[in-house]
């Protein structure tokens, strides 16, 4: 295979006397700058009772602050030509816009706004309201679509009661409706602040302005008391079977099983996420290939890892069982592919064809200033290195077969696993035989 | 020396910008090449538009444009489909199609440093395709499970029921591009070959490249992979313009357990033909294009009803359409349907200068944004060929936005919106919606439960 080019993309990095850590990566090819913020507070930062918080501080940091007031956020940078927004995960909240880059003080102004002086407009009415937009955001998101609680089910089997994964980052609505607006307001004064933030700043700018700007917007918020860490959440793979079998309205029978990984950040979890998309990636993945194409017991097959930073990652694969199919089928033809690659391996020829997508997929996520600005954000925030966004193509690519071998064979196992199932509720004999008629 | 600012700093004015250019060239068969060179962009994208309008369907057979489409990369004259595979991801590539009501785009993505081998991979999809029984067959079954998860999602029923109740049945955007169980089941690898054969040829055909050409003669790369294709398929037929229904009337679809109704309220618009197609853009933005805008404003932040929802003018390439789309809670179902369309009806009276001027500097300023990507680009050309504009279409718009006014926005939006009548369609949990729509003088109830 041809070797990928080496990335060069420039990083400049300062932290303020606050503590603020301010990256920068100037592109002067675009008329346009990226603003990405990660805060270190995710839904692994949440206490008991306080599910959903992270999430809900999503919504509250566009109601307006000392400075701003509510819909100002949203109408101002929207004026000045920007595409905005902010999401929730396991390991942290990121808030980002990219506009012309005329706008480059208003979104720092905005951002700097929030993160100091948010509180003076959080009260109990613009509370009640955006709990109720979250309610609609869960019944959206998660309620009234099939499968939409599968997620929720696998992290509560997956990992042990209280354990930071434990839990989806949209929390518990009884959690958010319990909430006093003391609890919310304490929430934020525990985790936001410059000393808990990384601001990175991509695109149309000079890196001695876009630092100059950096300190004129943000050098004056005071630091706040060192955050309490998340929880450690280490610990290793599953070592039993755990299922929850969901009989309900659903279109199709559909599996989903869950596999604990290693931490985000090592070789090994690189080697882990390549032996999922080994067996599930593309319409070459074994899974497709076997189940879709060949035996066409499954009408499609996804996968895949996810990388955390708190001690461990965990890792899904999905099957939708064909018409008439029994879903066990499914199961069992997705366990004997998990049994087969960790105990005979993978062909180099595969290793390298999820290796060269893996290339695909990261030189398309940094083009865009926005994508580049977010990882940048990542790689500071959770490992201290920004550089690592030149460099992560040649960590994957030195992956070798018997790294994704060793990783397969201890994470991702048949006797290792959590699993939920949904089946139709209505009887299936009537529809196997209409199956079998069609061949 | 840092002091807290406590106003907005001024925002600087922005650099102009326009669509990127192309290199245009033919292949050695005639068929349109657009070089797209955007530099810094490694992963190039190349989408071969083939005009192909549904209406070549035969009605009873509705949906073998898609299965034709889906079954290309399906095994060809020289490769199986799992050898068709993994050549294409070996190289990083990803492959895709898509079918809408006038055309057929066909796509790769892949770094550019592995070009020649994927296009030649693309060409040999579109040129050489193989149409076996089996995998036809499979993708027929394939389609049958995926109408089956279509009825199941709330947006997509509504989208269903929207279309059937705003064209006529002549119309065939009145049904599913992609076929019902009836039109789908008859099909073999016999029609699909069939449609192929008259449908797909270079005549009918364009192709984009768009991404970082430093160093690749992208055209020639494209002229070696295409320039032998031969077909009988001459040109291809013209759309014929839409036939809808007028009227104000609500359509009540029965979703049982659902916990949100899911809305879709609309009616005609207008397409790229129409010079107000940009004044149109400008209105959508001030009624329901953002999160500020005057829905949301009510429906979102000040009442709660929903996550968010979301106005749009859209249109193919004769005929367009209006639409107000969102969830909201079922217990206040009829009351938000009731604000939209107060909100949709006294938008007619007038938008204001100020958020007319809003929305335009919005809609002018993101363009940058829209088109950073290579894979955008070739997005955007894709579709300006589909619906029949220059392929720099975007410089139009944005010049159509750039000169309008408050009237003329206002203008655009009432020659539209209310003025033939408003289609309400509502998917929820229909015994609890019912009551809640009596009252709401929204025409004739048609009630699907």
């Amino acid at each position: 295979m041809v070797a990928g080019m080496p990335l060069t993309y420039p990083i400049a990095e300062q932290t303020l006397d606050n503590g603020l850590r301010v990256v920068v990566s100037s592109d002067r090819a675009v008329p346009i700058v990226a603003v990405n913020l990660w805060y270190d507070v995710g839904s692994r930062h949440e206490p008991p009772g306080l599910t959903g918080f992270a999430h809900l501080f999503e919504h509250l940091m566009f109601q307006g602050s000392r400075n701003v007031a509510s819909g100002q956020h949203f109408s101002l940078l929207e004026t000045a030509g920007a595409s905005l927004n902010a999401s929730t995960f396991f390991d942290r909240t990121n808030y980002f816009e990219s506009l012309p880059s005329g706008g480059l003080d208003l979104a720092l102004w905005l951002e700097a706004d929030r993160m100091g002086y948010l509180l003076d407009a959080v009260n109990q009415e613009n509370l009640d309201n955006q709990r109720d937009v979250v309610k609609e955001e869960k019944r959206q998101s998660y309620d009234n679509r099939p499968y939409g609680d599968s997620y929720e089910r696998l992290v509560r089997l997956a990992f042990p009661e209280g354990h930071p994964y434990a839990h989806m980052t949209i929390g518990s609505m009884a959690d958010l409706d319990a909430a006093s607006l003391e609890d919310v307001h304490a929430f934020f004064r525990k985790y936001y602040g410059p000393n808990n933030a990384v601001l990175t700043i991509v695109g149309d700018v000079s890196e001695d302005d876009a630092f100059d700007a950096a300190k004129r917007y943000f050098g004056h918020l005071p630091a706040i008391p060192t955050p309490p860490p998340a929880p450690d959440g280490t610990i290793g793979p599953m070592t039993d079977v755990q299922r929850d079998d969901v009989e309900s309205d659903v279109p199709s029978d559909l599996i989903t099983m869950m596999f604990r990984l290693p931490v985000d950040g090592t070789p090994e979890l690189d080697a882990a996420g390549l032996a999922l998309d080994i067996l599930a990636a593309g319409q070459s993945g074994r899974l497709n290939r076997r189940l879709v194409r060949d035996e066409q017991i499954a009408q499609s097959v996804s996968g895949g890892a996810l990388p955390l930073i708190g001690g461990v990652s965990f890792g899904t694969l999905t099957g939708i069982a064909s018409d008439g199919v029994d879903l066990q089928k499914v199961e069992d033809a997705l366990l004997e592919e998990i049994e087969k690659l960790a105990t005979e391996g993978v062909s180099s020829e595969e290793l390298a064809t999820v290796q060269a997508q893996a290339e695909r997929d990261w030189l398309e996520q940094l083009a865009t200033c926005a994508g580049r600005a977010d990882e940048i954000s990542h790689y500071a925030l959770l490992f201290g290195d920004p550089n690592r966004i030149n460099t992560r193509i040649d960590q994957v690519q030195a992956v070798t077969v018997e790294q994704v071998q060793a990783a397969a064979a201890k994470w991702i196992r048949a006797a290792g696993r959590v699993q939920v199932s949904y089946r139709r509720q209505e009887a299936k004999s009537e529809m196997a035989e209409t199956a079998g008629e069609q061949e | 020396m840092s002091q807290v600012l406590t106003t907005p700093p001024a925002v600087g004015a922005p650099r102009p910008w326009r669509f990127p250019e192309a290199v245009t060239t033919r292949t050695s068969v005639g068929t349109p090449v657009h070089v797209f060179d955007r530099p810094g962009q490694y992963v190039a994208t190349v989408r071969v538009t083939i005009a192909m309008p549904l209406i070549a369907e035969p009605r009873e057979l509705e949906g073998v444009a898609t299965i034709m489409s889906r079954t290309l990369d399906e095994g060809t004259e020289l490769h199986s489909a799992n050898e068709f595979a993994a050549a294409l991801e070996r190289h990083g590539a990803a492959y895709g199609v898509d079918v809408s009501s006038d055309a057929l785009h066909v796509e790769i993505s892949v770094p550019v440093s592995h070009l020649a081998p994927a296009v030649a991979l693309l060409a040999e999809a579109i040129t050489r395709p193989a149409f076996n029984q089996a995998d036809v067959g499979r993708h027929v079954t394939i389609r049958l499970g995926e109408i089956n998860q279509e009825r199941a999602n709330a947006g997509y029923r509504a989208r269903e029921a929207f279309a059937s109740h705003l064209f006529d049945s002549s119309t065939r955007r009145s049904r599913p591009t992609a076929g019902t169980p009836d039109t789908i089941r008859p099909l073999t690898n016999v029609e699909v070959a069939d449609f192929y054969r008259r449908n797909i040829g270079p005549e009918r055909a364009e192709i984009l490249f768009a991404g970082d050409a430093t160093g690749v003669d992208a055209a020639a790369i494209i002229d070696e992979a295409f320039g032998n294709w031969t077909s009988t398929a001459g040109t291809a037929l013209e759309t014929p313009e839409p036939i809808y229904i007028p009227g104000n009337r609500v359509v009540l679809v029965n979703r049982p357990g659902s916990v949100q109704s899911q809305l879709l309220i609309g009616c005609a618009g207008p397409d790229r033909r129409d010079p107000g197609w940009g004044s149109a853009a400008v209105a959508n933005h001030v009624v329901g294009g953002t999160i500020t805008s005057r829905v949301d404003t009510v429906l979102r932040e000040e009442k709660g009803y929903t996550y968010g929802t979301r106005t749009s003018f859209a249109a193919p390439r004769k005929g367009g359409t209006f639409s107000l789309g969102g969830a909201v809670r079922t217990e206040v179902t009829g009351a938000a349907i009731g604000d939209a369309l107060r909100i949709l009806r006294e938008a007619r009276d007038g938008l204001t200068e100020q958020e007319v001027q809003e929305a335009k500097d919005s809609l002018i300023r993101t363009a940058p944004l829209r088109y950073e990507q290579a894979d955008s680009v070739a997005q955007q050309v894709g579709s300006n060929i589909a619906n029949g504009v220059p392929v720099d279409f975007a410089d139009t718009y944005l010049s159509q936005i750039a000169a309008t006014t408050a009237a003329e926005a206002t203008d655009a939006y009432r020659r539209y919106v209310g003025t033939d009548g408003l289609l309400v369609v509502v998917v929820g949990e229909a015994k609890d919606v019912r009551p809640q729509l009596e009252g709401l003088d929204l025409g004739d109830l048609i009630d699907l439960s």
